[in-house]
């Protein structure tokens, strides 16, 4: 079967293994059919060789994480997040794989009103104790949420999905460093609704290009936007491959992640006494392996926090994966386990996570997490 | 899956798969643990070389020593072969199967058994990636001194099974010197214990014999690995030229000048342009070739050694000479060094490495011919080598949808291959014989030889099903799989 994805991409692997181990399924299964040379080869033999679409075949697709820690491993360069998005968005139209019900399930994000009562119902539900463990809810969900006020006209500050009707405090702390800093941000709120990362992981591709759009006409366009959440300024970044066009570049181009923009501001903020911990930095993939943008985490931390401690992890993902832990949660839990080994390896007080998944996720298995722009506000309002 | 497959499936359950020798093996490991899938089984038809073994067996992976012997004894009930699997990392197609054999994957063996800092060792599973072991050693003041450039993928039994090399062994030995036990199990289940802790042991070095023997003498369950202690003081050099001749005079000169660097390690220019587009680490695109040089030891007298180097170097036409200034860029520059083969795909999208060794004083010499034999054939080469120990690995890049293009990369090889045995050298420094280089071990060795290594396999394997078709040539018995396909090469689908 044709499933769309372009001769010289796949060929510029030449199987030489050395992503491997920087693959968290290969990690914890040991098995090949779950590594991206793996699936690349797989991809080669159903789209060259007609290979009939098996359970096993469909499960290797299925279960990767699409973290993209084999990118910055290849030594060729090969855009193995371009392939697997390609391969699902085939399998997905062609009804193979993403299921209506999980095509429904999406549907939501993109309205906030709709969003935020479900949320609503979830945390009263919590309360209740009614929402099964499985499902990875770590943290008391709010009922009601403050709703978030411009600060100034500098920036936008992309609020998103999700995150805002589960973390809203995490932009509400983002946006005082911000003003700490002299720099004033305007909430997205519905001008930006969600930013279709997880529609793209799913293969359901049209939405994200939806969404984009949306996005796109709603926002000034000579506005910086910072996203403090790493899968959203991921897949934000992208836009310009996704919809192919030059405004959509030039949009990409002026999306931040927060860490990333502040970094080049950091003189602005008041010096203060660093917070007394020792904080362990845990770079959420789309933030190291997509964006690379993972170093300004430290330079934004280092001033606020007593010391910082890495992880000897090589930056492997830790199994959220936007709805993986939901969708896969055996081998999500399997590769939280090794993340956990290894943060426990370095006994942090706090762990910093840049991305809402990962900090639910790990906050489920009773890791302290925090988002740095939650250390930095403690640091300047101490 | 047909329709009336997977209803079959259903109704009878996954424990009766039709087949005894599937059924054996899942109830001796546990059903999630033996696959057979077509997905799986052409997967690991293939290493990172260009062989392709075709479909596998049923792949098996074992947790325990217990188990690998279970297996053994199984397929032996069955009469099929077995062949050992690390991380799929070899290049000379040493663990793709031939005949559908079955396939121990030690992936699952992976744990780090013991470290015994009195004995200066660790007891390790074959599965123990060789970067991970380094890195679980380095708060303790050690590291494993093997690095192949594979390293951060490859398995401990794997370099066992090829006795591999890496740049840092040009100081400190290949893996046949870091290993001083093996526990091994032969073909027919038997638990072996080979070497040992003792700075002597008594009776044949069998332990010798094992390393490098590719998995036909049998597969390795626990390796005592040699601690080495970390170095105080590091200098890492790079020197650049206008050519590989001046590169290759300028190690000849190291070596004759006494000093024993840890590692030397030249790339020819089309290579160093790859890597640098990869790696920024500063390597000069417009040399002809640069020559990385590291020298180890005490903090004293290690800046006297890197001078004498760079000395050597200017005299024989460095163009310029730098010194890593610090940690950081030091590891960018091995970082491009070792994924230097990877990142041909830029090039194109594939490459058949080669390994031979030729004395170091005709270095500049088979270098030059192994360029006249590219352009003879056509092809395109870049040279990236050990060069301290004179290991050449030229690389033949190529694409390989071009018809008749592999016939070329073959005929180019076999005269590198050619070239490399008449200047004194041997066929493979460190990535084995696998199904590559079997056709010209009669080139190397007599009759009588290969009669004598023969008999040597068939002592631990007298039936031949440990990694049959592999490193004996033709005509020799365990090379000859024809007699092994007691079940036609179709039968798993």
């Amino acid at each position: 079967m044709d499933l769309k994805l372009d001769a010289d991409d796949l060929n510029t692997c030449v199987q030489c293994g050395l992503c491997l181990p920087h693959c968290p399924t290969f990690r914890v299964t040991g098995d090949e059919s779950m590594s991206p040379r793996g699936r690349i080869h797989l991809m080669r033999e159903v789209q060259d060789n007609n290979a009939p679409l098996t359970d096993e075949v469909l499960e290797s697709f299925e279960t990767c994480v699409q973290c993209r820690g084999c990118e910055p491993a290849c030594p060729s360069s090969v855009p193995y997040g371009y392939l697997m998005e390609q391969t699902r968005e085939t399998l997905a139209d062609a009804g193979h794989m993403t299921p209506t019900w999980q095509k429904l399930a999406f549907k939501p994000l993109a309205n906030p009103t709709m969003l935020q009562a479900g949320s609503s119902a979830l945390a009263v539900a919590q309360r209740l104790k009614l929402v099964p463990k499985r499902l990875g809810i770590s943290e008391e969900l709010p009922i009601r949420r403050k709703p978030l006020k411009a600060t100034g006209e500098d920036v936008y500050f992309f609020t998103g999905c999700v995150m805002d009707a589960w973390q809203r405090d995490v932009h509400a702390a983002g946006m005082r460093v911000l003003e700490a800093a002299g720099i004033g941000s305007i909430p997205t709120n519905e001008l930006a609704p969600c930013c279709g990362a997880l529609h793209a992981h799913a293969g359901l591709a049209d939405d994200t290009r939806n969404l984009a759009g949306t996005m796109m006409a709603n926002l000034d366009p000579d506005k910086p936007i910072l996203v403090d959440s790493a899968g959203c300024g991921a897949a934000m970044k992208d836009y310009g491959h996704l919809l192919g066009t030059e405004a959509a570049k030039a949009f990409s181009a002026r999306v931040f992640d927060i860490q990333e923009y502040l970094a080049d501001h950091l003189e602005a903020l008041p010096t203060v006494q660093p917070l007394d911990l020792r904080v362990a930095v845990q770079d959420p993939c789309h933030l190291r392996h997509v964006q690379r943008a993972h170093q300004a985490t430290r330079t934004v931390l280092a001033p606020h926090v007593r010391e910082l401690v890495e992880l000897d992890d090589d930056g492997l993902c830790c199994g959220a994966g936007g709805a993986y832990s939901v969708l896969q949660p055996d081998l999500s839990g399997d590769i939280r386990d090794r993340k956990v080994a290894a943060i426990d390896r370095v006994t942090p007080d706090a762990v910093a996570s840049a991305n809402p998944g990962c900090s639910m996720h790990l906050g489920a298995a009773g890791v302290p997490t925090i988002h740095p722009m939650e250390l930095i506000d403690r640091a300047l309002n101490a | 899956m047909s329709i009336i497959e997977r209803v079959r499936r259903t109704i009878s359950g996954p424990e009766s798969s039709g087949d005894p020798l599937l059924d054996e093996l899942r109830a001796a490991l546990s059903e999630d643990r033996v696959k057979i899938d077509g997905a799986q089984r052409s997967l690991l038809g293939k290493d990172a070389s260009v062989f392709d073994g075709g479909n596998s067996g049923p792949i098996c992976y074992p947790t325990t020593t217990d188990e690998v012997v279970a297996i053994m004894k199984i397929a032996e009930s069955h009469d099929r072969a077995v062949v050992p699997r690390g991380a799929g990392t070899g290049l000379a197609g040493g663990a793709i199967p031939l005949g559908a054999p079955v396939v121990i994957a030690v992936t699952k063996m992976n744990q780090i058994l013991e470290i015994d800092e009195d004995n200066g060792i660790a007891w390790v599973e074959p599965g123990v990636i060789n970067l991970d072991l380094t890195r679980h050693l380095t708060p303790l003041g050690y590291h494993f001194a093997p690095d192949p450039s594979s390293q951060q993928v490859c398995t401990i039994g794997g370099n066992v099974a090829n006795n591999s090399g890496g740049p840092h062994c040009l100081a400190y030995g290949v893996t046949n010197s870091h290993v001083v036990a093996l526990e091994v199990v032969t073909a027919s289940g038997d638990v072996l214990m080979l070497g040992g802790l003792d700075a002597e042991p008594d009776g044949y070095d069998l332990r010798g014999v094992f390393v490098g023997s590719e998995g036909t003498l049998g597969i390795t369950t626990k390796v005592a690995v040699r601690l080495t202690r970390n170095r105080p003081a590091v200098r890492t050099l790079l020197l650049s030229f206008s050519n590989t001749r001046d590169a290759a005079n300028t190690v000849s000169g190291v070596v004759a000048a006494g000093i024993v660097p840890a590692a030397m390690e030249v790339m020819d220019q089309r290579i160093t342009v790859a890597v640098e587009n990869y790696v920024n680490a500063g390597y000069p695109t417009d040399a002809g070739a640069v020559l990385l040089a590291e020298v180890d030891g005490p903090e004293a007298g290690i800046d006297i050694d890197a001078e004498r180097i760079r000395q050597i170097g200017l005299d024989n036409n460095a163009t310029d000479v730098r010194l890593a200034g610090s940690e950081e860029e030091r590891a960018a520059l091995w970082k491009g060094r070792k994924t230097a083969f990877g990142a041909v795909a830029q090039i194109a999208p594939d490459y058949y490495l080669h390994d031979t060794v030729v004395p170091r004083s005709k270095l500049a010499d088979v270098l030059d011919e192994i360029y006249e034999i590219a352009d003879r054939h056509d092809v395109l080469v870049m040279n990236v080598f050990h060069a301290g120990d004179g290991n050449l690995h030229p690389l033949l890049i190529f694409d390989g949808r071009e018809p008749g293009v592999l016939d070329r990369i073959h005929a180019a090889g076999g005269d590198i291959i050619t070239a490399s045995l008449d200047a004194g050298g041997v066929l493979s420094g460190e990535h084995g014989i696998g199904v590559e280089k079997q056709k010209y071990m009669d080139r190397l060795f007599t009759p009588d030889d290969l009669d004598h290594q023969n008999r040597l396999r068939r002592a631990f394997d007298p039936v031949c099903r440990a990694n049959p078709g592999k490193v004996l040539p033709m005509g020799h018995s365990c090379a000859d799989i024809q007699q092994l396909r007691s079940v036609p090469a179709e039968v798993w689908g």
